[in-house]
């Protein structure tokens, strides 16, 4: 019987590696080792043998199946690899320079909210919240709390557009500052984003453009924090650049300052740049150490605490980082300036 | 402010400083004494000289123009320069700035020989603003009767001069004279300031006093008023140097006592005014505040009301100036004035500026009135314009004067305690000697009153020093914000923070509507009331701004749908095809339970039109409807929120289509709309066949409903049992009401439910519709039965059929 048996083997051996057809590959798996086949027999006749004889039998017999089907399997995979190979002679490659098709077109954000979550996510880190408050503020908050008197120039009608007074649209951040002192003692380091409003519409106006204003107060906050905060921030939103802080004026701050960067067109040599106005530097930023006078004026006690704000224009920011002309153009939502965000 | 070097080097102890302006100009930026630009005059003025205007013809094709005759060079036989000119301040004989051919002005101005009219012209008799030597553009500009003919413009100027432009802050008034940059520029150059003579007069034998008096109605509005009687002046042209001193900081010379006015209120920063003696008939010079409205007229020629509250010089009770803005005409020097009465005041700031503001009348004298003049100065200012015209144009000085506030000007002490200098300029090694060193740079005196106390001495003129922080920031500024070092600050804030939730909320929604494929827009939060009301959002809650630019902009949005509209306008005249735009923004109402009168809520809105996806040759294109909005809607509220919305149609809104539109509802609250545009507004406004679809969402309204985190559910084990089944309905019936039909009756094992199809056509009868489900029934429990999914399948079939009228289809 094992000799039957190999003889079997061996000749579905032969058998299976000159086949060259699936189909035929098939009929000779059913010849074999389908329900009638020789092997599948053969394993029945067992049944009629006794127990040592059949266990000695059936390991050989089933050790012959397994190498068989393993056979017909390689056997298998090999034709069908030739048969796909045969197929793909006879077709073309496709064009891949033809335009993709995307299921659906990705949107923007506008450039302004592209700048301010960079802005935004760079004070984030540091410690800043944000905080926001109403676009339509009272005189109080827009002014007085903050060190504006009224006959500043500032509160001049031309500027500020009223609502009725007291009423007005806010022309800066800074009432949310306000606000919040107000909600809160410090510690506090607070961010305010958003529209701001003012009465000007030339080339480099718009009457309403975004801010955004951060707030520190604690113990012993000084200029040279602000100068560190600055230096951070701004190196994370333009790079290493070089940076001079010069004093300057805002009611609401002292000492009070303005911050330069190297302009990024003409990177400082100031040649007839219309960038900089030949000057070689970009004002950025105005900032200072919060006026006791504010803290005052939000129950904030000056002699334990001071402060340092800063503000920007987010515009500004967005022009310098895109290489955007004119300011108006934010506003006018051409899709072809959209679409490149 | 203009500052003129030449002129700037007068007021040092060494006369031969060498400046260099642009260091210089770099120098007091860092100080805060910003220089927007340096100037110099001559650069451009090669081909300019001086000419005599020999004779003077009207041109004869041309009313406002004349046809010159001018020479240009010395000598019998100069030749004759036929110049066209339109200006009429022009008389032969006069000196005037010649461009010849070849000059190239300020701005580029080429000069050629020309036809004008039909007349040659062979060069330009220039302004001073075309020379941008003054901002005078009115006439052209006179030379000194004496200049030599032919002679360069630069070198008659004085061509070596360079002028600095500054931006001053407000409140560094001081600083709008020569004298007050001379002080801060003699440390940077490490020079003194020349010691100012004082002048002395004799005591004359009549007093000022004896022959005007002064009565000040109020010292609060004006605190100090100085007047001097001068007499035996004789009106005439002022010396060349003080008219090249002014002409230099773009003043203009009108004779020698108004020249000596500007002059001392350019170099001491105070206003001055003279007026002719004879004017004052009352004898008494009155200040005081304008009681009733009453018309004037200015020395300008200009006419204006006056008004409650203006500060008025008055002869007796009638007005003969507008107090530190400008004279009257009434009261000002003539061609034969001989005596004048000097004033030299301080007038209320705040009342300066609310009657220049009003008027639009910003002169020299008001910018500096408004800011705040010293009070010490008007005294200074006046005996030094007087001990000029004395010395200059042999005026009879009246000794002394008139003053009304001699005696209480108080000098100022600040007791600045040196650990808030620390503390706020982080420079905690500065000692009280180095910080008395430093400001004693800029003549600030101060001395050390205890360890930590500085007694610091404020100069009259420094208004800007009222308390310690200011004495902080002119320590500051003065050792350079360059010398403070950089510190990082890290605060207990940092663990406190504020809740960002609104604004998350809002980023989000931006975000999720980027993400399905709509471009964010910004557009102003005003606009015309016109535009709000077509578009059917009139009513009585409108915001209206009291100042508008214009009435394009006047009105605050109450909803951001016209701004789409008019984007979507803007975008396809220029060819934009598919737009999808959203705006995530604030809308106003009124609302008087609001502090201020104004309700604030955040809406998002989109438009969207043409097909839905970029077209391709790999895709089928669909154009976008109702639905595709529906869909973003519904994906966008799915992101954000865990509420289901409700619509339902409407058709009021002028702006929707009355068939196509629906409110969104929350409850039973309306929070939105969305719609296609409606075809009068598409075909007429907009002019396209393009379809066009709107929404607009209260994002406020849904904040409360925010998923804030995510309840994860194990998905089931066992496997569904899935089948379609095609309904055929009357049109009436809402796919809403089918679809509660089947979950109320799908109960618990309706796992999955998909609408995926709608027909009408000529397959089925007329008034009907066929709506195609796609359901899947099961539990996470077990696998339900084949039995069990059946028996349901009719169950819900049965219920459609009693419900609804449904027929299965086949």
């Amino acid at each position: 019987m094992i000799d039957n048996i190999q003889r079997i083997r061996e000749e579905a051996r032969i058998r299976i590696s000159s086949i060259e057809d699936l189909e035929e590959l098939d009929r000779l798996r059913v010849h074999y080792l389908g329900k009638k086949g020789l092997i599948t027999t053969i394993l029945h006749q067992l049944k009629n043998l006794e127990d040592e004889k059949r266990r000695e039998l059936g390991a050989t017999i089933n050790k012959a199946k397994d190498e068989l089907e393993s056979e017909i399997s390689l056997r298998k995979n090999e034709l069908r690899k030739l048969q796909i190979e045969r197929e793909l002679e006879k077709s073309q490659p496709i064009d891949v320079t033809l335009p993709g098709s995307v299921p659906l077109e990705a949107g923007s954000l506008h450039p302004i909210t592209r700048v301010t979550h960079q802005m935004v996510n760079c004070l984030k880190r540091i410690g800043f919240s944000v905080v926001s408050g109403p676009e339509v503020e009272l005189e109080y908050y827009n002014f007085e709390a903050l060190n504006t008197p009224e006959h500043h120039p500032a509160r001049d009608l031309q500027d500020t557009f009223y609502i009725n007074k007291p009423v007005l649209l806010r022309s800066h951040t800074s009432p949310v500052q306000i606000r919040t002192m107000k909600s809160k003692q410090p510690p506090l380091q607070v961010l305010a984003v958003g529209k701001v409003y003012r009465s000007d519409y030339d080339v480099t106006h718009t009457p309403m453009f975004h801010q955004m204003e951060g707030l520190m107060v604690d113990h012993d906050i000084s200029l040279a924090d602000l100068k560190g905060l600055l230096g951070y921030f701004i190196k994370n939103i333009f790079g290493a650049r070089p940076l001079r802080f010069r004093p300057s004026y805002f009611p609401f701050v002292e000492p009070g300052a303005e911050v330069d960067m190297q302009c990024v067109l003409c990177k400082g040599n100031g040649r007839e740049c219309r960038m900089c106005s030949s000057t070689g530097w970009l004002e950025i930023c105005g900032c200072g150490m919060v006026h006791p006078n504010v803290f005052k004026a939000v129950n904030y006690d000056p002699d334990r605490y001071t402060g340092l704000a800063f503000g920007m224009g987010i515009e500004r920011i967005a022009m310098l980082k895109y290489g955007i002309e004119d300011l108006r153009s934010f506003f006018e939502n051409d899709y072809r300036m959209l679409e490149q965000f | 402010m203009l500052l003129s070097l030449n002129w700037l080097k007068d007021y040092f102890a060494k006369s031969d400083v060498r400046l260099d302006p642009k260091e210089l100009a770099e120098q007091l930026t860092m100080r805060g004494l910003a220089v927007s630009s340096i100037k110099r005059p001559a650069i451009g003025l090669e081909h300019v000289v001086a000419g005599r205007i020999e004779k003077i013809e009207k041109h004869p094709n041309a009313d406002r123009l004349s046809v010159t005759w001018v020479v240009v060079s010395e000598g019998e036989n100069a030749p004759r320069l036929q110049i066209v000119c339109g200006a009429k301040n022009i008389s032969e004989g006069d000196i005037v700035p010649v461009a010849v051919e070849g000059a190239v002005l300020p701005g580029n101005l080429e000069i050629k020989n020309t036809t004008l009219r039909g007349v040659d012209s062979h060069g330009m008799l220039c302004s001073g603003k075309e020379l941008n030597l003054s901002q005078d553009s009115q006439g052209i500009l006179q030379l000194p009767k004496h200049s030599q003919i032919g002679r360069p413009l630069a070198q008659l100027l004085g061509s070596d001069d360079t002028v600095l432009e500054f931006e001053l802050t407000p409140n560094r008034p001081d600083c709008l004279s020569v004298l007050g940059l001379a002080r801060e520029i003699a440390p940077l150059i490490r020079t003194k300031l020349r010691e100012a003579k004082p002048a002395r007069f004799r005591i004359s034998p009549h007093r000022t006093s004896a022959i005007v008096k002064v009565e000040v109605d109020d010292p609060g509005l004006c605190p100090r008023y100085v007047a001097r009687v001068i007499d035996g002046l004789k009106v005439a042209e002022s010396p060349e140097w003080i008219k090249q001193r002014l002409q230099s900081v773009g003043i203009r010379s009108v004779n020698n006592i108004v020249d000596i006015t500007n002059f001392v209120m350019y170099e001491y920063g105070q206003p001055l005014h003279a007026f002719d003696l004879r004017k004052i008939e009352s004898g008494t010079i009155r200040v005081s505040a304008c009681k009733a409205p009453m018309d004037f007229t200015l020395l300008s020629g200009e006419r204006l009301e006056l008004k409650e509250g203006d500060i008025l010089i008055q002869d007796g009770e009638k007005p003969i100036a507008l107090a530190g803005i400008m004279g009257g005409l009434n009261s000002q020097i003539a061609e034969d004035t001989t005596s004048i009465v000097l004033e030299s005041a301080a007038f209320l700031p705040e009342q300066i500026r609310k009657t220049t503001k009003r008027l639009g009348l910003h002169t020299e004298s008001s910018k500096r009135f408004e800011r705040g003049v010293d009070l010490v100065g008007v005294a200074a200012a006046s005996e030094r314009a007087a001990s000029l015209l004395r010395d200059s144009f042999g005026g009879n000085v009246y000794h002394p004067p008139i003053d009304t506030n001699e005696t209480t000007i108080r000098e100022l002490t600040i007791a600045a305690d040196m650990r808030d200098v620390r503390k706020l300029t982080g420079l905690y090694d500065l000692t009280s000697e180095q910080a008395a060193e430093v400001l004693e740079e800029i003549g600030i005196s101060s001395h050390k009153k205890s360890t930590n106390i500085l007694s610091v001495r404020i100069p009259s003129f420094r208004l800007d020093l009222r308390e310690t922080v200011d004495i902080v920031e002119e320590i500051a500024r003065i050792i350079g914000y360059d010398a403070i070092p950089q510190h990082f600050a890290i605060s207990p804030a940092t663990y406190d923070r504020f809740d960002e939730g609104q604004i998350d909320f809002e980023n989000r929604a931006r975000q999720s509507l980027a993400n399905l494929g709509l471009r964010e827009a910004i557009h102003y939060s005003f606009t015309s009331e016109a535009n709000l009301k077509n578009f059917g959002n009139g009513g009585n809650t409108l915001v209206r701004l009291l100042n508008p630019i214009s009435e394009e902009m006047k009105v605050l949005r109450n909803t951001l749908l016209p701004s789409l509209v008019q984007t979507y306008l803007y975008n396809k005249n220029r060819k934009v095809k598919n737009q999808k735009l959203f705006e995530v923004a604030r809308v106003y109402l009124s609302d008087a339970q609001e502090e201020t009168g104004v309700k604030e809520t955040t809406f998002v809105s989109g438009l969207i039109s043409g097909s839905t996806h970029p077209r391709s040759w790999n895709t089928q294109q669909n154009n976008v409807n109702f639905y595709t909005a529906k869909g973003i809607l519904e994906s966008l509220v799915r992101q954000l929120t865990t509420v289901f919305l409700a619509f339902e149609p409407q058709k009021n809104h002028q702006l929707f289509h009355p068939n196509r539109s629906a409110v969104i509802k929350l409850g039973l609250r309306e929070i939105g709309i969305l719609g296609e545009i409606h075809p009068y507004i598409r075909s007429t406004l907009l002019e396209t066949d393009e379809a066009v679809v709107l929404f607009e969402l209260n994002l406020d309204a849904l904040k409360k409903f925010e998923r804030t985190t995510v309840r994860f559910k194990t998905p089931s084990r066992f496997p569904t049992s899935e089948f379609d089944i095609a309904l055929l309905v009357d049109k009436h019936i809402t796919c809403n009401a089918l679809v509660d039909t089947i979950r109320r009756v799908g109960g618990n094992l309706l796992a999955g439910l998909e609408m995926f199809d709608v027909y009408e056509g000529e397959k089925i009868p007329q008034d009907k519709k066929g709506l195609a489900f796609h359901l899947s029934l099961g539990t996470t429990e077990r696998t339900l039965l084949d039995e069990e999914a059946h028996q349901l399948r009719e169950k819900i079939t049965q219920s459609l059929a009693e419900k609804h009228g449904a027929q299965l289809r086949t």
